[in-house]
């Protein structure tokens, strides 16, 4: 079959089962276009075919046949360019379908109306077909109204980030992307029951690997089983869907009823994995309900003595509630992926997704029993991760493992189902919560009892963040887990702070309202945080905050509504980071083993050596995402700027100090901060800094009350992370985490079927994230000050930024329409419901 | 491999028909597939002289939207093509498609269910999630029909041509919703030729609404067109048609009918409610059915005073 390819006529080798999609990227090698999410959703596959954007995932190769196909290689556009300048990308994996679309928009819009910008809607209903994980659309909507305007004809402009003009031409190449010769594909096969112990895995294909835990009992639907490759996907995929699974079945807990079958004996118990980040909570068992965990307690008899004798007195100073959380799943775009090779000498290279290079190494030395430099991991770029990619996960060990059974490279890359099944969640959580007041209006006590549900994960931290807000007024802080047949939750951007948030701060701002106070007014007295003072200042200063109605003061259909919410966050650091520098020729290389996930950190870098050496850019290479050099830091916790930009400022300065000659070589360090860490010695890596970060989120709703729908108008968010090293990225990565704590607090759900524990939500459709018309138009602020004991005076933003955000919505749509929302998210059903009371 | 481009043996070749393949693709069965895209004849709107029109079934979307015409003479079905999907899909996707797509019950749609809809007996749905499902109960499934273009045509009193067959309304493409194993009442190997327009209603305004959770490209918990014809503050022609609440597309006769009859737009609308009989969680459907039905009332009615 003929088609034209980027202009130059290609025989393509098609069958009729064939989507485009796949010709472009084995057939023809052009990676370019994703294959995300295979249907027809996230539109990260869009190629022009005849000048038209198509989903390439749905379009039958035969369709393509004596067309012209364009694909993001093939482009050179003016918007290319203005997505790099503008920042319109993290990880840059929606990005070649973003750009095709917008090549097409801007052209047709300019031949209809000149070169002036469109207006925002236009710019979204254009844009509709494309999902952003990362959240990028404020930059987004800056870049195709620049390049609309004819901004971007000429010359290239600054790109924000280093790699921009390889992710928006498609050179980028990620994991998913990466093809060895000889590779295999392979597929994971996953239980389609919630409980049983597995007899038999009958499969038609040389090597299977294992995939079961010892005991052989599955534990919920989608626990991987087993793997297998083949030379294709289909192939694979066609192996795994014949497998034959023989099941014992064994009753399954899906709802927390106290009856509900056990989920782990005193045996398994120490088999359940974790969903707080390095934050073990130990607490006793009683069935499926583990916890309470109560040690970040404070004067906790205190405060129940106090909170129990308001309630027997009915005090009107006690406000209560229970606040829900939905589960949701982190979902990057890049799914979860893995090319494992063995070389003749034995030693193994990986190429990963992953943000924990260094971590997924050292596992993977232990796990295969290699030295420590026998392990090569490779993750140039990485599409997303936020949380569900450190360390070693399935599809790495269904890669390993096959590659060694057949004696050939295999790739393993997760579906959007796997993605969406078994690849990472945030618990959902059930919050009561009791906050007593006194005669000044001071918090004279509360109570935190919070179960988190991460399926058969332990360790839904969430009460005990409730310790780290407002002072330290006595407090019981609870935490509780209940197991259940469910797909395990793991760390998630700020883990444990999202649904706290959710319930504190709409309880605090409820104590505001009671009290005719305004809740910035009210926040300010009870925290103690200097930092957080000044945002408080800046954020009663807004013109829209002073303008606001007061709640439930409006009536008919439109309701507008702000609110605001406050965030607490530690600071963490890796303070073994290093970072060598090397000077090849008359470039300068930095190497440290550490990786960008979209955070932006191979600029920091970039950026921090050409100020302190004085180089222009060409004479400036970072090098990361590689094993086999210096210490460097997995991408949690909002600990790699804070950790790896000071060590580069050391190692500037040693290398000017050697001289720039051909050769050079020195290894800086991250020194510590004055009066050191809270944490006398680090453990796994991890120091826990002194301070606080700090963040208060101020947002605008619009409610129809028609159509039960909010939608988020303008969001200002005042960061206190002290010295910013990238404004533009920092600012970016503070706009995603809106994006993400808007799609908690609307609309983000994970679904289980009640009756089989299957997870429902298994696709972009019905999972829904936040598209570009979702976005408030956003301002971020920088505090700076207050981190002048910290080497490099700046901490982390990555989840402080995003936080607040659901509890910011929550009291908006309150202060719109008089309702508080209790549950996320805030449906349209749940919002029609709460207005008819 | 030959390409045929005779409709006669197209339809006699075994096998799923695959017009843009945007429904097809995605739900990857087993095939072998026949390409229905070299049928140039059913492609395009060719206008009769009493302004009626006939619809290629193999159409795209996005030329429904953009045509100027049909925007004019049937702005409801233009309005809602426009609405559908995304641009790239829309670019892509048939009108026939569109009416003859599979519904997106997730468990349908998921391999680890069968279901009526699959060749199984049961409908786990509804002792599973039923937010989304249909909320006016019409047999075994409550899958919400998926075609949003089922549900304007069905408004504009539009037939549809099956090859071999006299035309037929297109309501009975789908019949009354009892049928639980299929979305659309075509056999194996009858091909869906064109669909057929009456000629416009002089003076008639019309109106699209979706009900969403998020600003674009959702499917719709409920759809909605309104088509009227107002003089002297008076509604003299009225057409109302809903999607995503039945497994079936639905006029609205009782709705139409008080329009017709004086009653307000918001009494009107308050009858739409009337067939709604909701599952243990879709009970806010029947509002947003009512809320949707207004809407749609008052922007037609507001255009149509002008
Ligand atoms: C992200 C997304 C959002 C969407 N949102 C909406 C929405 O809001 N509303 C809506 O209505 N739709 C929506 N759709 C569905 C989309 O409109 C349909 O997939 C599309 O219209 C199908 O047309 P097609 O030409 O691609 O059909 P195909 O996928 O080629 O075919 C669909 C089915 O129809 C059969 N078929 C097609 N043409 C004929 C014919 N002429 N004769 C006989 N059988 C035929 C095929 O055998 C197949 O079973 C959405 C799709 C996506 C991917
Ligand atoms: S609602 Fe219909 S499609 Fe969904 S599970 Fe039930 S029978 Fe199947
Ligand atoms: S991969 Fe094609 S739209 Fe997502
Ligand atoms: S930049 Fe869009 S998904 Fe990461």
């Amino acid at each position: 079959m003929k088609i034209i390819l980027n202009g130059v006529p290609t025989v393509v080798d098609a069958h009729s089962g064939d989507v485009v999609v796949d010709v472009l990227r084995e057939g023809q090698g052009l990676t370019g276009a994703k294959a995300a999410c295979r249907t027809g959703v996230c539109g990260a596959c869009t190629v022009m075919v005849d000048g038209v954007p198509q989903a390439s995932c749905l379009l039958p190769a035969a369709a393509a046949r004596e067309r012209e196909i364009t694909t993001v290689e093939g482009l050179d556009h003016p918007v290319q360019r203005a997505f790099a300048v503008h920042d319109g990308l993290q990880c840059g994996y929606c990005t070649p379908g973003f750009v095709v679309e917008a090549a097409a928009f801007v052209d047709a819009w300019r031949a209809s109306h000149g070169d002036v910008a469109p207006p925002r809607e236009r710019i979204a209903a254009a844009m509709a077909g494309h999902l952003c994980r990362c959240g990028a659309y404020q930059g987004i909507y800056a870049a195709i109204a620049a390049a609309c305007r004819g901004e971007h004809d000429g010359d290239a402009g600054v790109p924000a980030r280093v790699e921009a003009m390889d992710k928006v031409t498609g050179r980028a190449r990620y994991t998913t992307d990466v093809r060895l010769d000889g590779q295999l594909e392979g597929v994971i096969v996953r239980s389609t029951r919630a409980h049983a112990r597995v007899t038999a895995v009958k499969v038609d294909a040389a090597h299977v690997i294992d995939l079961l835990p010892p005991d052989r009992i599955v534990r919920y639907a989608g626990q991987p089983v087993a793997a297998v490759a083949a030379p294709t996907r289909r192939e694979a995929l066609a192996i795994a869907e014949g497998a034959e699974i023989g099941y014992d079945p064994i009753p399954a807990a899906l709802d927390d009823a106290p009856g509900a079958p056990v989920v782990y004996d005193e045996h398994t118990r120490k088999q359940a994995p974790s969903a707080s980040e390095g934050l073990e909570l130990p607490g006793p068992w009683n069935g499926n309900v583990h916890g309470p965990f109560t040690r970040a307690s404070w004067r906790g008899r205190t405060a129940v003595k106090r909170i129990e004798a308001a309630r027997g007195a009915a005090d009107p100073r006690l406000v209560t509630g229970t606040f829900t959380t939905a589960v949701q799943v982190h979902t990057p775009l890049e799914p979860h992926a893995c090319v494992a090779r063995w070389d003749t000498g034995g030693d193994l290279h990986l190429y990963l997704s992953t943000q924990s290079v260094g971590l997924v190494a050292e596992q993977a030395a232990k796990r295969w029993n290699l030295p420590a430099e026998r392990v090569h991991v490779t993750a140039d770029h990485v599409g997303g991760a936020f949380g569900a990619k450190n360390g070693i996960t399935a599809e790495t060990i269904a890669a390993v493992e096959l590659a060694r059974a057949c004696g050939a490279p295999v790739r393993v890359v997760f579906s959007r189902a796997d993605e969406l099944t078994d690849a990472g969640n945030r618990p959902g959580t059930r919050t009561t919560l009791e906050l007593l007041t006194d005669d000044k209006g001071d918090l004279a006590a509360l109570t935190v009892d919070a179960h988190g549900r991460g399926g058969v994960s332990v360790g839904s931290a969430v009460a005990v963040f409730a310790r780290l807000m407002y002072g330290t007024a006595p407090r019981r802080l609870r935490d509780y887990d209940v197991i259940t047949n469910e797909p395990p939750g793991t760390p998630f951007r700020g883990p444990g702070a999202p649904p706290m948030l959710w319930a504190l701060e709409q309880a605090v701002d409820e104590v505001a309202h009671r009290r005719g106070e305004d809740p910035i007014a009210l926040r300010r007295r009870w925290d103690g945080n200097r930092k957080r003072h000044a945002l408080y200042d800046w954020a009663a200063a807004l013109p829209a905050w002073a303008g606001r109605a007061a709640a439930g003061s409006q009536e008919g259909r439109f309701r507008r509504g702000i609110g605001v919410a406050a965030a607490n966050w530690a600071y963490m650091l890796d303070p073994g980071t290093e970072i060598e520098l090397q000077v090849e020729g008359d470039v300068v290389v930095a190497r440290t083993t550490t990786q960008d996930i979209g955070t932006g950190i191979r600029s920091v870098i970039a950026e921090i050596l050409r100020d302190e050496l004085g180089l222009p850019a060409e004479r400036v290479r970072v090098e990361i995402g590689r094993t086999g050099t210096v210490h460097g830091p997995p991408s949690i916790g909002s600990r790699t700027t804070t950790s790896v930009a000071p060590a580069v400022r050391d190692a500037a300065r040693r290398l000017r100090e050697r001289g720039l000659a051909d050769g050079a070589k020195v290894v800086g360090r991250r020194r510590r901060d004055r009066r050191g860490y809270v944490t006398p010695i680090a453990v796994g890596g991890m120091a826990l800094g002194r301070g606080f970060s700090g963040a208060v989120h101020v947002t605008e709703v619009e409610v129809d009350t028609r159509f039960g729908t909010v939608r988020p108008l303008r969001v200002w968010a005042g960061i206190a992370v002290g010295h910013i090293y990238a404004e533009r990225l920092a600012r970016s990565q503070c706009e995603g985490g809106i994006v993400q704590g808007i799609g908690y607090a609307l609309y983000e759900e994970r679904h289980v079927d009640p009756v089989t524990g299957t997870v429902l939500t298994a696709n972009l459709d019905d999972y829904r994230i936040p598209g570009i018309g979702d976005t408030p138009e956003m301002t971020v602020h920088f505090h700076q000050d207050g981190w002048e004991h910290v080497n490099g005076r700046g901490v982390g933003v990555g989840e402080v930024s995003t936080i607040g955000v659901a509890a910011s919505v929550g009291n908006a749509v309150h202060n719109a329409t008089g309702w508080r929302p209790h549950d996320l998210p805030i449906r349209p059903d749940r919002l029609l419901e709460g207005m008819r009371k | 491999m030959s390409v045929p481009t005779d409709i006669g043996e197209i339809a006699r070749r075994g096998g799923e028909f695959r017009a843009g393949g945007t429904d097809l693709m995605a739900r990857h069965p087993a095939g072998p597939y026949v390409d229905l895209h070299d049928l140039h004849d059913l492609s395009g709107i060719t206008w009769q002289p009493d302004g009626s029109a006939r619809i290629g079934a193999l159409t795209t979307v996005a030329e429904l939207a953009g045509d100027e015409r049909l925007r004019a003479a049937h702005p409801s079905l233009a309005l809602t093509a426009g609405a559908l999907a995304t641009p790239q899909i829309r670019a892509v996707a048939t009108v026939g498609g569109n009416l003859l797509q599979r519904n997106r019950c997730s468990y349908y749609r998921n391999p680890s269910f069968s279901c009526h809809q699959s060749g199984g007996d049961s409908c786990p749905a509804r002792t599973g999630l039923t937010l989304y499902s249909a909320v006016i109960d019409t047999g075994p499934c409550v899958a919400p029909h998926p075609s949003s273009l089922a549900m304007a045509l069905l408004g504009c009193d539009a037939s549809v041509e099956v090859h071999g067959r006299a035309p037929f309304d297109v309501g009975e493409l789908y019949g009354d919703g009892s049928d639980p194993t299929r979305d659309h009442l075509l056999g194996p190997g009858e091909i869906l030729v064109a669909i057929d327009l009456p000629p416009p209603v002089p003076g008639e305004r019309a109106a699209y609404h979706r009900a969403i959770a998020r600003s674009e490209a959702e499917w719709p918990l409920v759809e909605a067109a309104a088509r009227l014809v107002v003089s002297d503050e008076r509604i003299t022609f009225a057409a109302v048609a809903v999607g995503g609440v039945a497994r079936v597309p639905l006029r609205l006769p009782e709705v139409e009918e008080a329009l017709l009859a004086g009653e307000t737009l918001d009494h009107a609308a308050a009858r739409a409610a009337t067939r709604c009989a909701p599952a243990a969680q879709n009970g806010y459907k029947v509002a947003l059915l009512t809320g949707t039905v207004l809407e749609v009332l008052e922007r037609a009615f507001d255009a149509a005073r002008g």
